[in-house]
């Protein structure tokens, strides 16, 4: 519980660097920071404008115009059949709660052990969660065959004693999901709270007004800061164990159905890993983009948060390994004939290069490159090898969905599975995404300014004779 | 779910009868009509009450009886009528679906005028003009240029069709029906009247056999009754205490869904069935050590077994397994009589029954009995169809009326009937559905659907007694159409002089009626009634009348002292595959415009709403075709193309393809669906006269184009090319 | 607890290991011929639609019951395997039914075999992955039945529309008119009285239907056969039809 929080190595002896590369070494008047930020936020060029109509149209069209015809329609316009009940929409699903937990990861979990390199980008990571999980939520209900009655998922009383059922892992789910929206929008809001009033005090017109409501009045009392700080030191604990649970019950949704394959009891661990692994990777291109398309935010964001991404990025990446070797471990002493068709399906059906895909994204390149600190750093090659990651992991989920769902008992039924508007949904649900991030970057502060400045008070360099020495000082 | 019926509808159900009996003044349609002040609600209305009616299935000429269930004037559900000894309660999957062709949305609603044959360009008529058309074209044209070309169903129809032209002298009514065509009656029927001196439909009493050889019979599917043959299956199957499990062995070139439940499939090649029958048949007497018959003295083991594909172990061990069977058959199929030795193939076969002395033995052959009513019609081979053809191309004919039979679709192409219309100034078709014939006619002068319709038909065979189905309209019409029947009488009527005479009955039930009444007296039915008002009521109810004691009669004769030398069929056509074209088990001749039948998998391939081709894998690969490559077909009488599936039990050396799809016509579900294989075929005739169908030899040409199959069985990991 | 607790339902009946059920079915493979009469029954007594060519070919026919059959062999050894038809087997431990999260999928007390109930459906389709048999089919869109085949619709029998999952239901109108039939003369249901339409009209009397809790009826003496297997045993689903296999 009480880790201390760990003085910034230097990179390499004899090598001198200068300590200033480091966020946490190389402060900036509060004043000026708060002014970047604010800058950050209202400068906005053509551009912007450009990609974010160019979203909207693609929202409007893929996302909000596909689905309405296809609510119309019935699921017929999309791929799903018989025996592949589920396609793309659960594959979008799975994808996108595994990206949004890596916000909750990266804030929550490096909150509670103090990695400071957290600081810059709790903000980004968490927005990343929220709007993940719309997404998510969203390719839920394209997914269902009446989204128009899918309130009768919430267990409300009524006249005719319709309950729901809670022995199923879709109501699991769905109450696990609603949860992890609303911890993870608390948790969210929460440390943007001095942010706002932050912007509140500087700015005027509907900025102002907005972000006085928002604000809550917080005033920056020491009373108030440690209501705050005492709160997060809650909220942190307390949305672990959700994040968790999230993952392992979107993957009870496979494990505890009756289906070759999906019936496996690592599954938990196994999508949780696999969430992080997205999620991270998810991650480091988010501040990618946003430190190269955001004014003053290659201050904030360094090759140093680059690097650290980059090793969580391996580790995760040998961990899934693991896990998936693990499935073939369970199914080689376990024996079932019918998963060990279903195994073989995957590499050798026709959907194979999915299989290889996968691994060549998922294991093969980051262990290949990301031991080596100059591609960790450099962000154009952190971006590509985060986009491979992302895409193996999307071939996860797809192979372990629909191409999953190939192959049952009843081989007269084996039927491949062909994407209808599954596609454009997809689509319009990454545009959605993007979009919700690019408006939020714009009306929230995306660097939380306070956490920064906090880490800065209480980062110091001291001289002892001629080595420099960082100090930390414990900020409770 | 067949109810027992209760005294109280019985008294209803008679009642009905009496009533219609009654109220016949106000012309046909009154039969169904009758007007009464809502106050006294008629039975059938009430909510959520079902009322049943017997009727015959009109779907296949088998006649087996059905009991409709209806609601409020409407056709629910059909289910077999349990008392009929056709059907037993049971039916087919076509019969199932005949609703999709009451309720067909491509019906032919009220009668049409055609301008210009094949133009589609139909205009409206009134049932008056229809009937001055009728009348006209009796009455105008001289007896001799008068034709009837009439399905093999409904029989009342052509007794009626039948009484009529004998009473102004016109050249009796021809019967033809696709199935009787596939199936050889007449060459089968010939081959029994070679052998035991009746012609007729024999009865294979398949349900007390327990060693069945096959030679193409498809029993289980389409052939002559399978309802009541699959129910005889059924008890074959099943045993009984005494008796163990029955076993099938089929010989043909292709595996048809009746060689897929057969315990053995002996793919015999293309026309040599009779001399693979002749080889078993002497190895069987010489098993048995009895003197050899004339019969099978004259064929040579060695050589049948080269000739046919069948390798001789087998043969010594298939002759083995009859002459120790206590109850072994033998059923000559389609396939094995539509060749240019069909006859003798025939007679082959028929003739190892005599040998196994099964004739009038429980499991052997016998003659089905006569049905009920006198029967003066029999199908018509394909040389009396050719003769029709003739007559119409020279113009001898100047009016044909066509009912219940779609000749256009059904003959093969080759054989040019649709070009010999031409040379009939005048065509009447009586379809209910805009088929192919239809679509050649002046005028369409549309019929009631079978199950709006009132009529009989005998059961030809599949019941061991003499059965007359009985038909009543199960609901009132829905479209402004009217019984063939009645249109002819009331055209006689209105022509006046002998026919007038010959037919002078007010309407359609007055004619069946008169039909019916030697039955009255006749005893030993399954039930009595002193008049024949009575009598229809019971008929009705019933759904026919039928002998309570089996009636079936023992072939007699000397086959075994007949030389039979059937040889080698010879093949037409150049080409490396022999064709074969059989009925689809599903559609049936005429199913392909009832949307459900096209959505039931063919039971072998489970292909869904279209043609394919069937091939062997390895004549497959030899090709470089694969599963929905679609092929060129070639013979010398046409061409198809159509998408392939690679089938594991057929012969290398044969392809084949289903009969039912490929119309031109027929309704939004039938219509540009598939091919027909008729297209190909080239009109030899075997010697009695039928269509030697299967002795086509056709060549194949990739044509690099691509169709998806709907198949409901899985196209990947356990079959075929896709495995890995 | 207060009186007046308002009891949740449960998603499973009280079924017990080895118990045998109430309505079953035997189908006698040996005897099945593949003819389809018996889907073509159902399609037409239970208001299925039909899909058209391009849907069946993806895998989207509505057939409650279909007929199974694998090749097997070589030329000219080759054979079918029995043709064995496939429909919903009622299971007593039914994998449908606990992943429904709206019970739209639940087990009848009456009856004692698996329901869906189409008005709450709200088309997961859950259910039917979760189906090892494969037998539940979902209305991917609202199929075309154009005018006037709706005048055969099946009053009895819900007409269902597009984004909900249906399966075979052992023809329950059929079982609910025989039981009411019964009551009404106050008896019990005789054996063979409720004839689902396949069973009904299979012409080789391959399918029979009854009270596997009577020991006399003809269905739990078929079912005690030596023959008798069930598919998929292994996963405990406790069917209630029973396939006779072999001759």
């Amino acid at each position: 519980m009480t880790a201390q929080a760990q003085p910034i190595s230097h990179a390499h002896e004899g090598h001198h660097p200068d300590p200033r590369e480091h966020l946490m070494l190389d402060p900036k008047p509060r004043g000026e920071m708060n002014a970047m930020v604010m800058e950050a936020m209202h400068a906005t060029s053509w551009k912007f404008w450009v990609v974010a109509a160019f979203l909207g149209l693609v929202v409007l069209i893929c996302l909000f115009g596909a689905w309405g015809y296809m609510i119309m329609e019935g699921l017929g316009v999309a791929g799903v059949n018989r025996p592949s009940y589920w396609g793309i929409f659960l594959v979008n699903t799975v994808f996108w709660i595994g990206i949004s937990h890596a916000g909750t990861f990266v804030s929550a979990l490096l909150r509670v052990f103090k990695a400071e390199f957290r600081r810059p980008f709790t903000r980004a990571a968490e927005l990343m969660t929220t709007f993940g999980l719309v997404q998510a939520g969203m390719s839920i209900f394209m997914h269902m065959g009446r989204v128009w009655l899918s309130y009768w998922m919430f267990p409300f009383p009524n006249q005719r004693q319709l309950w729901t059922n809670f022995h199923s892992p879709l109501m699991w789910d769905f109450l696990a999901i609603n949860t992890y929206l609303l911890a993870s929008t608390m948790y969210l809001f929460l440390p943007l709270i001095p942010d706002l009033a932050m912007a509140r005090d500087r700015s005027t017109g509907w900025r102002k007004a907005l972000y006085r409501i928002l604000a809550l009045g917080f005033r920056g009392t020491e009373g108030e800061w440690t209501h705050l700080r005492h709160a997060l030191g809650i909220f942190a604990f307390a949305i672990l164990p959700v994040m968790f649970s999230v993952h392992t019950i979107v993957s009870w949704d496979f494990a505890v159905a009756m289906r070759p394959g999906w019936n496996s009891t690592i599954f938990g661990p196994y999508f949780v890993i696999g969430a992080l692994h997205s999620g991270i990777a998810a991650v480091a291109m988010v501040l990618i983009v946003v430190r190269a398309t955001m004014k003053n935010m290659k201050y904030f964001i360094r090759p140093e948060h680059f690097d650290a991404l980059g090793k969580l990025m391996l580790i995760v990446s040998m961990a899934w390994a693991y896990f998936f070797f693990n499935d073939y471990m369970v199914q080689w002493y376990g024996g079932d004939k019918w998963t060990d068709a279903l195994l073989h399906f995957h590499e050798a059906g026709p959907l194979g290069w999915m299989w290889f895909g996968m691994l060549i994204c998922n294991v093969a390149i980051p262990w290949l490159t990301l031991w080596n600190k100059k591609v960790r750093t450099t962000p154009g090659l952190l971006f590509t090898i985060g986009l491979l990651i992302n895409v193996g992991m999307w071939f996860e989920r797809y192979i372990i969905v629909p191409i999953s769902l190939t192959i049952n008992r009843m081989p007269f039924t084996w039927r491949e599975y062909v994407p209808g508007i599954e596609v454009p949904l997809g689509i319009g649900t990454l545009a959605f995404f993007i979009l919700l991030y690019m408006i939020a970057s714009k009306l929230v502060p995306l660097v939380p300014v306070w956490e920064v400045q906090e880490g800065q008070m209480a980062h110091s360099l001291r001289k002892f004779g001629k080595e420099t020495v960082v100090t930390v000082s414990d900020l409770e | 779910m067949t109810k027992k019926l209760s005294r109280r509808e019985f008294i209803k159900l008679a009642g009905a009868g009496a009533a219609v009996t009654v109220l016949t003044g106000c012309g046909p349609a009154a039969r169904y009509v009758r007007r009464e002040p809502y106050a006294l609600m008629p039975e059938y209305n009430y909510n959520g009450q079902s009322t049943y009616y017997a009727t015959t299935c009109r779907e296949c000429p088998a006649a087996c009886g059905l009991v409709v269930r209806t609601m409020q004037g409407r056709a629910i559900k059909v289910e077999g009528n349990q008392r009929n000894p056709v059907n037993l309660g049971k039916t087919c999957a076509r019969g199932q679906a005949s609703l999709h062709g009451l309720y067909n949305p491509d019906r032919i609603r009220n009668p049409l005028k055609q301008a210009g044959r094949g133009s589609g360009n139909f205009s409206d008529l009134d049932w008056e003009a229809a009937i001055q058309v009728v009348s006209a074209a009796l009455k105008e044209n001289r007896p001799s240029e008068i034709a009837f070309l009439l399905g093999l169903a409904p029989d009342h129809l052509f007794d009626l069709v039948n009484d009529l032209t004998k009473a102004i002298g016109a050249p009796a009514p021809v019967r033809f029906g696709a199935l009787s065509m596939f199936e050889s009656r007449v060459t089968l029927s010939q081959a029994a009247q070679n052998l035991f001196g009746k012609a007729g439909l024999p009865y294979f009493d398949i349900g007390r056999a327990d060693l069945v050889f096959s030679f193409g019979a498809n029993f289980l599917e389409t052939w002559l009754s399978p309802v009541a043959y699959t129910r005889g299956y059924s008890q074959m199957r099943k045993g009984q205490s005494t008796r163990r499990r029955g076993t099938l062995i089929q010989f043909e070139a292709r595996m048809s869904q009746t060689g897929a439940v057969a315990d053995e499939w002996i793919p015999v090649r293309p026309g040599t069935e009779g001399l693979v029958a002749l080889a078993l048949g002497r190895l069987v007497a010489e098993i048995s050590g009895a003197p050899l018959p004339k019969a099978f003295a004259g064929v040579d083991v060695a050589a049948a077994a080269a000739e046919s594909g069948i390798p001789e172990e087998t043969l010594h061990r298939l002759a083995k397994q009859y002459a120790d069977a206590t109850n072994p058959l033998a059923i000559p199929g389609g396939a094995a009589l539509a060749q240019s030795n069909g006859l003798k193939n025939a007679e082959s076969i028929l003739a190892l029954n005599a040998l196994a002395g099964n004739l009038g033995q429980p499991g052997g052959l016998f003659f089905s009995p006569a049905a009920p009513l006198p029967d003066e019609s029999h199908p018509a081979s394909l040389a009396e169809m050719s003769e029709l053809i003739q007559k119409l191309e020279s113009g001898q004919v100047k009016a044909l009326f066509i009912h219940g039979v779609n000749p256009v679709f059904e003959l093969p192409k080759a054989l040019g009937f649709e070009k010999a219309l031409k040379s009939v100034p005048l065509v009447i078709s009586f379809a209910t559905f805009p088929d192919e014939t239809a679509m050649q006619a002046d005028y369409v002068i549309p019929d009631h659907h079978g199950l709006e319709s009132w009529g009989y038909q005998r059961a030809l065979t599949g019941a061991g007694q003499p059965v007359l189905s009985g038909a009543q309209p199960v609901v009132a019409p829905y479209y402004d159409t009217r019984a063939t029947a009645d249109v002819l009488l009331a055209a006689a009527a209105q022509a006046g002089g002998k026919l007038a005479e010959a037919l002078p009955f007010k309407d359609e039930v007055a004619y069946i009626q008169s039909r019916l009444l030697p039955l009255v007296t006749t005893p030993d039915g399954p039930y009595t009634a002193p008049e024949i008002n009575t009598f229809l009521a019971s008929f009705q109810q019933y759904g026919g009348w039928w002998q309570n004691g089996e009636a079936l009669t023992t072939p007699v004769g000397a086959p075994l002292e007949k030389t039979l030398a059937p040889g080698v069929a010879e093949a037409h056509g150049k080409g490396e595959f022999f064709l074969l074209s059989f009925v689809s088990p599903v559609l049936g001749e005429a199913g392909a415009n009832k949307p459900w039948l096209q959505e039931i998998p063919d039971p072998t391939t489970t292909v869904m709403w279209n043609s394919w081709l069937e091939i062997h894998p390895a004549a497959a690969d030899e090709l470089g075709l694969h599963d929905d490559d679609v092929v060129r077909v070639v013979s010398e009488a046409g061409s198809v193309e159509l998408p392939v599936y690679r089938y594991p039990a057929i012969r290398p050396d044969t392809i084949a393809i289903p009969f039912g799809q490929g119309h031109s016509a027929y309704g939004r579900y039938a219509q540009g669906r598939g091919v027909n294989p008729l297209d190909l075929v080239y009109p030899a005739l075997n010697e009695a006269g039928d269509l030697a169908l299967a002795g086509m030899k056709v060549r194949l040409e990739k044509t690099g184009r691509k169709q998806t199959l709907a198949r409901l069985e899985s196209r990947m990991g356990v079959y075929g090319e896709d495995e890995h | 607890m207060a009186e007046n607790t308002i009891k949740i339902p449960e998603f499973k009946a009280e079924w017990k290991e080895g118990e045998a059920g109430r309505w079953g079915m035997v189908i006698d493979t040996d005897l099945c011929t593949g003819c389809q009469a018996c889907v073509a029954a159902c399609a037409m007594e239970n208001n299925i639609p039909f899909v058209g060519e391009t849907d069946a070919a993806y895998g989207r026919s509505m057939h409650w019951l279909r007929v199974e059959r694998f090749w097997e062999g070589e030329y000219p050894e080759v054979r079918t395997t029995d043709f064995q038809p496939v429909l919903c087997q009622q299971c007593g431990a039914a994998p449908c039914e606990p992943v429904c999260p709206v019970f739209a999928s639940v087990h009848s007390q009456a009856e004692q075999i698996n329901l869906q109930v189409y008005n709450r459906c709200v088309g997961t389709r859950y259910c039917a992955n979760n189906c090892p048999y494969q037998v539940r089919v979902f209305n991917w869109r609202d199929w075309e039945r154009p005018e006037p085949l709706n005048n055969q619709l099946n009053p009895d029998v819900t007409v269902r529309r597009r984004g909900i999952m249906e399966k075979c239901t052992f023809c329950i109108q059929r079982i609910h008119k025989a039981e009411d039939q019964a009551k009404a003369e106050g008896r019990e249901v005789a054996d063979g009285e409720v004839i689902p339409a396949c069973a009904q009209v299979c012409p080789a009397d391959a399918i029979v239907f009854g009270r596997l809790d009577d020991p006399e009826s003809r269905v739990s003496q078929l079912a005690k056969s030596k023959r008798g297997v069930q598919l998929l045993e292994e996963l405990g689903t406790q069917p209630r039809v029973t396939y006779l296999k072999g001759a």
